[in-house]
Formats: C-alpha cells, structure tokens, sequence
C-alpha cells in the first residue's frame, strides 16, 4: 500500500510541475525525500559497525546488499522476481479486464448498475484473502489460484474507480456532444473516454498497488518460487538478510511497474489542470 | 425562417415551465429573450436547440419540425463547455467531425483568426481567460456555419468590461455571414445593444408577455438617449411582468398573517 500511498505526489504530473520548478529544486526536492531513509541506513551500519548492536535480527544496508549480489549472482533473485512480476501481470491483466468490463457497463446503463453493484458491493466486503482456502480447493495449490487470488484483489479499485468516473462525467460536456449531434459510439470515443481517463488511471495504479499485495499472501501459501517465497525462506532459515532483500526488491519491482503505468498515461493526460504541489 | 408555435414544456417533475410561447423569427433576426428568473428563458432555448423538446406545440425551422439537435442550429451556452483534452484549435473543429483535413484546419485557423485568438491554437483551454474561453466557444459553434445560433446568458458569468466588448464582437462576427440569432440574458444593456427585438417573458409558467422592437441604428451607443428610452421601456415591461406574479405571492401570506391575526 505504501507504493500507491506514495506515487500521486511524484509521478503524477511529470511535465509541467519539472519544467516550472527551477534546476535547483529538480535536485533538492526528491533529494529532501531520501535523506530520512539514507540517515537511518548509515545510522543502522554505524551502530552495527561499532559493535553497538549485533544487527543479528536486524542486518546493516552493507549485509543486505552483499546478500543482495550473492542471489542476483546466483540467479534466485532474477529468478524469484521474474515469478512473482508474472503471476502479477496475468492477475492484474484478468483483474482489470473483469473489472473494465463491468465497471463500464455498470457506469454506463442504470440496469446493469442495479443488476451487478448490490452483489458486487457485498463481495468487496469480503476480506479478499478469506477466499484463499476456497480457491485452493477449487483452483489447486498452483498458479490458477494465486493468479485468482491477485485478479480478485486488482477487480474492486477499478472497477469502482471507473464506474464511479463514468457515473461523475460532466453532463455539461455530455450535453455539448449532444449539440454537435455525436452518434452513441463517436459520444463514448470523443466524450466519455478522456473524461473518464484521468481516474481510471488513477484506479489502475491503485489496484496495482493491491495486487503486489496480494502477490505475497499468494506467495506465503505453498509457492517453490518468488519474491514471497523468498521471503518465507528467510523466515525459515533465519535469515533477515534474504527477507530484507526480498522486501527491498518488492519495493523498487512495484514503484517502477506504478511509475510505468503513470508514464504511459502522461501523454494522454497532460492537458490535466493539476494543482502544483510545492 | 423560425417559427415557434404554441410551445409549450412540463418538466417530469411537475414543473410547468412555459406555456403557449408563439413566436416568428426571420432569418438574419436578432431576438432577444429576457425575463425574470423562472419565466422559461433557458426552458425555451433549449427547446428551440432540440436538447429539451417542447411537449406541446412545435418548433419549425424552414418547414423542418426541430425534436432533436439539428444541423443548422448552434447552442452557445453560459460557460463556454470547452472540451479540456483538446487543445483549442481542436475544440473549435469539434464539430468538423466528417470533413477533410485540409479544410477543417483552414476553417478552424480563419475561425480563430475571427475572434483574435489565432496565436492560441495550440493552448490547452485551462490556459485561457474566461473571456478568451467565451470567444473559443462562439467560434466553436459558428464553424458549422449554422442558420440559427442559440446563445443561453453568454457573457453572463464575465466582468462588465470583457462582457461589453464581446457583445461588440458577437455583432461583429454575426456581419459575417447574418445567421438568426436568439439570445437569453437577464442583463437589459445586453439585450438592447443586440436586439432587433425584445421578448419580454412572465414567469410561473413562462409566457410572453411583450415584444419590444429596437429600432436604433447599429452600432449603438450605450449612452444616448434613444438607448435609454428603450431601456426604460424594456424595464417597465419587466417590471410589470414580475409585478403581478409578485402581488400574487404577496397576496398569500398577507391573508395568512391576517387568518393569523384573527386567530
């Protein structure tokens, strides 16, 4: 949740907000971001260093990276990471996919809004990770059950993302599309497709976020492989070093797949009026 | 030729906004439509546009009964709606859908050149003054080259300053090519620096209540005194037109505070 806690602020208007800021604030401003985690690292190995602490529980950056190279050396962790980017990648293309479909229907026809939200509602209640045993059952111990188990978790920020913003588009703007006599098709290509974008976008980076979640409850049940299953490893055989690891390459996969997503869309974007934010 | 014959609209809700509306507007007429607030003004516009038919009566345009948007009428509606993904020049060729290329963008650049913001094609609307958006907008709906051209309290939400100078330019780019014009506004200096004529509407449920002709030659100067007897007989009318439906309120908690009285 951290990636999508964090992006909004520093991918969200790439452009405009760079071009405006001065060569000087371009450099401070995401320096000023790490110099809290950078001072707590060198902090951490100082105090491991100076035998102030064993760091046994708690491996210093130094001890991390090293076993970071050992598994990059061996493999593993392109290994590991390969997996885990896999299994979310077809669970968040089913999640959206399910998602984008209803969400539209939903958004556009009353009917279908009356017909699936009620259900839909009540199922999002559901805490995603309680279907887990059922999915088993049905699914098997593989893939197919943890692809499920992240497509489930990808389904419900978007499909609200995009069934609310169809459901909030400017009907003044409908309205135009209505004066210049637009066809139904030309009205959702020409209309209601760039308004409803911006959050749709939006929704997509969240469910993102939800599905690097549910990657590791996936991984944590019965997997050979993967970041999550590294992870489990480390628990295992004591050692925080490969879990820290493991945690750090959670990290950098998921905050570039976000900002990926977010490069893409700014094209289709920019003529967003963004707030600065200084 | 423009003919509104008994219009008549009941909103679903039960509101019934206007009522036996008739009225003949000539092609290349400007005819201002102005009332107090709930006589119908927009109801009618909106009628006349296809956005919102009438349920009684009929709208004809050149023998054609108007139920839907039409072709040949533009809406100018009272903030200027333009799209905020196109970039300007895309906004005034919004309604070039099936043309070739090569001349929408010839019509879009002398559109643009019409109103004085050629050097803005390529801006984002948000980078535009209110006043600069109002102009994209007219141009936007002129580009279709319509017959009629619906304007609902255009300037109405502009500072005094921009409002004047785009009523000049409104009369201006309407020299072009005379299409028929019908405004809607609450401002009577608007109504009467534009108007051949004045429609005066009563509200509750909107009716016309009297038709003014300006007879004043163009441009007209907003500080003579022939402008200013037609003001005040634009204003009267008004007045009266309100007064009745203000007695008529009035009327009703003046018998209750009496009832109250008694009691």
């Amino acid at each position: 949740m951290t990636i999508v806690a964090q992006s909004p602020t520093d991918n969200g208007t790439p452009t405009h907000e760079l071009a405006a800021a001065s060569p000087w604030s371009r450099l401070t401003r995401p320096a000023l971001g790490l110099l809290l985690p950078v001072t707590l690292a060198v902090g951490w190995e100082f105090i491991v260093r100076m035998g102030w602490s064993s760091g046994r529980l708690m491996p210093p950056p130094s001890v991390v990276f090293a076993t970071f190279v050992d598994l990059a050396k061996s493999g593993e962790l392109q290994r590991d990471t390969l997996v885990t980017l896999g299994r979310v990648a077809a669970g968040f293309a089913c999640g959206v996919a399910a998602a984008t479909i209803i969400g539209a229907a939903a958004g556009y026809s009353p009917l279908v809004r009356r017909l699936l939200d009620p259900t839909l509602q009540a199922l999002r209640a559901i805490p995603s990770i309680a279907w887990v045993p059922l999915f088993i059952l049905w699914l098997g111990i593989f893939e197919a059950s943890k692809i499920t188990l992240i497509a489930v978790g990808v389904f419900f920020p978007v499909y609200l993302g995009l069934m609310g913003a169809i459901q909030s588009v400017d009907r003044k703007l409908v309205e135009v599309g209505r004066a210049f006599r637009l066809s139904d098709v030309e009205m959702v290509y020409r209309i209601l497709l760039p308004a409803v974008l911006p959050a749709y976008v939006l929704s997509l980076r969240s469910g993102l976020g939800l599905g690097w979640m549910f990657v590791v409850a996936a991984e944590f049940l019965g997997a050979s492989e993967g970041l999550g299953y590294l992870l489990i490893d480390g628990q295992q055989l004591g050692k925080p070093a490969e879990i820290v690891a493991a945690i750090v390459a959670f990290a950098v996969v998921g905050k570039v797949c976000d900002w990926l997503i977010a490069l893409a869309a700014a094209p289709f974007l920019r003529w967003e009026d963004v707030v600065r934010q200084d | 030729m423009l003919i509104l014959e008994r219009v008549g609209k009941t909103y679903p809700n039960g509101v019934h906004a206007l009522d036996g509306v008739s009225l003949g507007v000539a092609l290349g007429e400007i005819v201002v439509v102005i009332g107090g607030s709930g006589s119908g003004k927009s109801t009618l516009l909106r009628a006349i546009g296809g956005l919102d038919p009438a349920n009684e009566g009929s709208v004809v345009l050149d023998g054609e009964r108007i139920t839907a948007p039409h072709e040949k009428i533009g809406i100018i509606f009272q903030e200027p709606r333009l799209l905020p993904w196109l970039k300007v020049a895309d906004n005034v060729g919004f309604g070039l859908g099936g043309r070739p290329k090569q001349e929408r963008a010839q019509r879009i650049a002398a559109a643009l050149k019409r109103v004085g913001l050629a050097d803005k094609a390529r801006v984002w609307p948000r980078e535009l003054s209110g006043g600069q958006a109002q102009r994209v907008a007219i141009a936007r709906a002129l580009v279709p080259r319509p017959e009629v051209l619906l304007l609902d309290e255009p300037f109405s939400a502009l500072d005094a300053f921009t409002r004047a100078d785009l009523q000049d330019h409104l009369l201006d780019l309407w020299a072009d090519a005379k299409p028929t014009l019908i405004v809607v506004t609450h401002d009577v200096d608007e109504a009467i620096v534009l108007g051949d004529r004045v429609v005066v509407l009563c509200p509750r449920p909107g009716r016309v209540f009297e038709e003014i002709g300006v007879d004043l030659p163009r441009p007209r100067d907003r500080q003579s005194a022939a402008f200013d007897f037609v003001k005040r007989r634009v204003l009267t009318a008004l007045d009266r037109s309100l007064a009745r439906t203000v007695t008529d309120a009035a009327a009703e908690p003046k018998a209750e505070a009496g009832a109250a009285m008694w009691w």
